[in-house]
């Protein structure tokens, strides 16, 4: 009887071919890359001209209808090996070819549990051949047609089939169970992983995120991971669902990232080096994480605003009422739902993960306590994130947090009916922007300054309607209160001032046309201006009409320009509107002021 | 706003970092502010795009000197001889030039009218420098790279770049060959500005010159000057003196000799760096900054002031997408290639919120 060795060998070549391509092909030299994959193809081409023989399963001493069935599986097992050996060499059709005699050869037995797994693989390597064809439509078929099998050999089966590479095993090196398990898994996750890129390539959004999300999962469960790559794609995702609002996926990816986050622990190194890089790493991811937070917290109060506000940006308490109302029906709808969101991690995991969506709310608050809390959380996000996105070193990043946290300040005031303590956290937000304004240089930051200055410029204006609006529910209006608003609505012009001059060329002079991207901001600079030199309050008539004058310079300003440039109007309509009003009435208001005030010239 | 100026300033113990840096192409995604009636501000970028719109309407583009925050910019474009692969095929030339317009033929619409481009200057270097409408190395040097030294003298910041496939010519154009008449700008910049340098017979006036040069491959930044400096060099935000790369070597150099050899030792260790098989300069892009410095002493307050500006000259990598599907100069189209590996799921994910 020929060689049980004849066997052995056969699979020693096989074990040979997979470590050329796996582990030896890294070691190529460059201007021979695929040198060890052209070895382990021989390799492969020889095994399959063994096979290809009747003696080679005979000679095992299987009963004689299976070995037929044998033979094709381990045929099966080498075209796919050459399969993914000519794809990855660059020679499409050979690896297609390949790939489909495997798929065929299977085809009858693909739900059994010596075949599943490799059928699927199969078609995961279809699916990437024609994506790089650029055929994401067929791509996509085979890899839903691999999803479909797995569920379906889920339902019919469930035992762990065995992994592909176990054809070519002796007995007492087959794999166990468990391991046969996480193999299969870590397939299908893969088919998973490129369902989501495809659906990305075909725009289909939402789909691609909930497949990125599942990939997610599964890695926890099944694949391995990295705790600290793991954590930041999950505080990615987080940020993807806000863009569509969903708070509650939002958040549970964010808890997940820090649990799994706190998981990366200290990393022991040899060299003091590497431990240091790695610590600043790890530093780094961890603020990373943090600022995903800070824009959790943010969109989440800003989305409650939205649904709050009424036409002029104030709270509208009839719809608070509403809504409040509305949320006690849907708490129980709450529960359902959140069964049916993808949940993440075994239970241990679970239960840590749901400890940490407890410090913070997912629902919309409604009232000044419920937007506090949330608002808290988020500047201790600030607070995390800004220990290592310090301003020398880290400039765009340390601003952009120090904007978010001004923005919390901003939203929060929102709910807050008192005008006063309104006006101290719009004070806040100037303490903290101003220092950060003038540190700047603008030859580097020019964007960032413009914005600095806008936002500066907007809070005082802010301010200053707030101290107008307390000052009108006194019976007069005191000195003290009077020099107040017209300092803040100065300081307010002061930075719309600096706003319109950085616009301005290195001789100084405005342009004469407005580039498209700082049209509107420097319109809308203008306008505000007009509106502010009109609010300045002044017991002398000389001093109220040089305001007045100035004011009806720049309306004038605004409706000059839109004549000249008729395309710009779209950008201001509402302030093209009232400036226009504004110049018709201005000239009148003055001359009546200027009669009054000498009335015998 | 002075968007590029050189500073005045007494000088003190110089605050200077190690380097400065060029971070190309940084554009930042701001958030555009929430409160919309209060007027958004910028959201993207800053200035016009300077690129051509394909398939514009009258087959015009115009490209000339713009003026984006103060800044001038200046475009040229320069077509070169066929190499021996397209000799070889019979290639057809579709490129025209007349004055400072290029004209292009499409080969498979023949019918079709020509497009013409405005730039500042076409540079014909397509035939031979008998050709009397040949550009030669010296012509471009004359229009542009005279500018850009004079500029420097003013004290502006000044900045050029090579932009174009793989084999385009960039690196001709720039750096050139040693043979006679065919060095490319930056050497003949460097010989030009010593030059002026050593002519000065102002006493009150004293010069220095440093250099850097880096590379910057796969997201990573090389410090070529010092290349045994294996790390990945950070680069970091100074809030007066803006971004720049840490610890980049910056050498002083006191002659042309000094700066090629720099170059020299700084190209060749950019040759080791890649460990692709593919053509190094085909994949990163080097980035050469000259520092210069003008002191100038006045005798009545003894006050020195000085003037700094940075020259950049910046040679990019191929613009060619490295796919391996071949896209047919489709430049602007993604691969739909699918990433095998898991480790790519962060990509993935980062670009849904994008979208």
């Amino acid at each position: 009887m020929a060689a049980p060795t004849g066997w052995a060998s056969l699979c020693e070549k096989f074990r040979s071919s997979l470590s050329l391509s796996n582990v030896e092909s890294k070691k190529d030299p460059e201007n021979e890359p695929y040198r060890s994959k052209y070895g382990a193809r021989e390799l492969l081409e020889e095994i399959r001209q063994l096979l290809g023989s009747e003696e080679a399963a005979e000679a095992e001493g299987a009963p004689a209808g299976e070995a037929a069935a044998l033979r094709a599986v381990r045929l099966a097992v080498v075209e796919y090996e050459l399969g993914v050996n000519h794809t990855e060499t660059e020679e499409l059709s050979a690896g297609e070819e390949h790939l489909l005699k495997c798929t065929r050869l299977l085809e009858r037995h693909r739900l059994s549990r010596g075949c599943v797994s490799l059928y699927i693989q199969a078609q995961n390597n279809l699916g990437i051949l024609w994506s790089e064809r650029g055929e994401i439509k067929t791509a996509q078929t085979y890899l839903e047609s691999a999803e479909a099998l797995y569920n379906q050999y889920m339902k019919e089966n469930g035992n762990p089939p065995l992994d592909p590479n176990e054809h070519f095993m002796a007995e007492e090196e087959k794999l166990t169970d468990q391991e046969r398990s996480k193999r299969f898994e870590k397939a299908y996750t893969h088919t998973l992983y490129y369902l989501a890129q495809v659906y990305q390539h075909l725009e289909m959004i939402e789909k691609a995120a909930q497949y990125c999300h599942t990939t997610l999962k599964r890695q926890l469960e099944y694949s391995g991971y990295y705790p600290v790559e793991w954590a930041l794609n999950a505080a990615t995702l987080s940020q993807y669902y806000l863009t569509k609002q969903c708070f509650m996926e939002s958040r549970h990816c964010l808890a997940a990232a820090n649990v799994i986050f706190s998981q990366a622990g200290q990393v022991p190194s040899s060299e003091d080096n590497e431990t240091e890089q790695d610590q600043k790493d790890l530093q780094q991811r961890k603020a990373e994480i943090a600022r995903c937070w800070i824009k959790y917290c943010l969109t989440l109060l800003q989305s409650a605003r939205k649904s709050l506000e009424d036409n002029i940006g104030e709270l509208d308490p009839d719809r608070q009422t509403e809504l409040k109302a509305q949320r006690k029906k849907e708490e129980d709808e709450k529960e359902k739902g959140r069964k049916k969101a993808v949940l993440f991690g075994t239970s241990d995991l679970c239960d840590s993960i749901l400890a940490t969506e407890e410090k913070v709310s997912c629902i919309c608050p409604l009232d000044f306590q419920e937007a506090r809390e949330v608002f808290l959380v988020g500047q201790n996000y600030v607070h995390e994130a800004k220990e290592f996105f310090q301003f020398d070193g880290y400039v765009t990043d340390h601003i952009e947090i120090v904007q978010d946290h001004s923005a919390l300040f901003k939203v929060l005031a929102f709910f807050e009916e008192d005008y006063e303590r309104r006006c101290k956290m719009h004070k806040r937000r100037i303490d903290m922007l101003e220092p950060m304004y003038v540190d700047l240089n603008p030859q580097y930051y020019l964007l960032i300054s413009r914005q600095l200055q806008f936002e500066l410029a907007d809070t005082y204006y802010e301010m200053m309607d707030l101290k107008v609006a307390i000052g009108n529910r006194l019976e007069e209006l005191d000195s003290h209160t009077i020099k107040k608003i017209n300092s803040l609505a100065q300081l307010a012009v002061k930075y719309y001032e600096l706003f319109l001059d950085s616009l301005r060329n290195p001789d100084k002079i405005f342009p004469e046309k407005l580039e498209e991207d700082v049209l509107r901001p420097a319109m809308v600079a203008k306008f505000h201006i007009a509106r502010l030199y009109g609010k300045l309050i002044t017991s002398d008539g000389k001093k109220q009409l040089e305001n007045m004058q100035t004011s009806l310079e720049y309306y004038t300003f605004l409706v000059d320009y839109c004549e000249k440039h008729p395309e710009a109007v779209q950008a201001i309509e509402t302030e093209l509107e009232l400036s226009t009003e504004m110049v018709g009435l201005l000239p009148t208001r003055m001359e009546r002021l200027k009669a009054k005030l000498s009335p015998f010239s | 706003q002075p968007a590029a100026e050189g500073r005045e300033r007494a000088a003190h113990p110089s605050a200077r970092r190690g380097g400065g840096a060029e971070q190309l192409a940084k554009l930042r995604l701001q958030p555009a502010d929430a409160c919309a009636d209060r007027g958004e501000l910028l959201s993207r970028g800053r200035g016009r795009s300077l690129c051509c719109q394909e398939g514009d309407p009258c087959g015009k583009g115009d490209l000339k000197a713009s003026k984006m925050a103060g800044a001038s910019v200046k475009v040229a474009v320069r077509v070169r001889p066929f190499n021996s692969r397209e000799m070889g095929r019979d290639s057809k030339c579709i490129i025209q030039m007349t004055g400072n317009t290029t004209t292009i033929v499409n080969p498979k619409q023949p019918k079709e009218t020509p497009k013409s481009f405005s730039f500042d200057y076409s540079y014909w270097s397509h035939t031979t420098p008998e050709d009397i409408n040949y550009a030669s190395q010296k012509q471009v040097y004359q229009d542009i790279g005279e500018e850009m030294l004079q500029h420097a003298f003013e004290g502006y910041n000044v900045c050029i770049f090579a932009y174009g496939q793989t084999g385009a010519g960039k690196s001709y154009t720039m750096m050139g060959r040693q043979e006679k008449d065919q060095q490319g700008i930056i050497p003949q910049l460097c010989e030009d500005l010593f030059s002026r340098i050593n002519d000065t017979t102002n006493d009150n006036m004293s010069y220095s010159v440093e250099v850097s040069y880096m590379e910057i491959y796969c997201e990573r930044v090389r410090d070529l000057l010092n290349p045994k400096n294996k790390g990945n060099l950070r680069v970091r935000e100074h809030p007066l003196l803006g971004p720049y790369v840490e610890d980049l070597s910056k050498l002083a150099v006191t002659s042309y000799n000094d700066i090629q050899d720099l170059m020299d030792s700084g190209n060749k260790a950019r040759t080791v760096a890649a460990t692709n098989m593919n053509e190094t300069s085909s994949r990163s892009h080097a980035v050469f900054n000259i520092i210069f410095t003008q002191k100038r002493h006045d005798a009545e307050t003894d006050v020195t002031t000085e003037k700094v500006s940075k020259i950049s000259l910046v040679d990019l990598a191929g613009s060619e997408r490295a796919d391996s599907t071949g896209a047919k100069g489709t430049r602007l189209k993604e691969g739909a290639n699918i990433n095998k590996s898991l480790t790519t799921l962060g990509k993935v994910i980062s670009a849904l919120a994008e979208m």
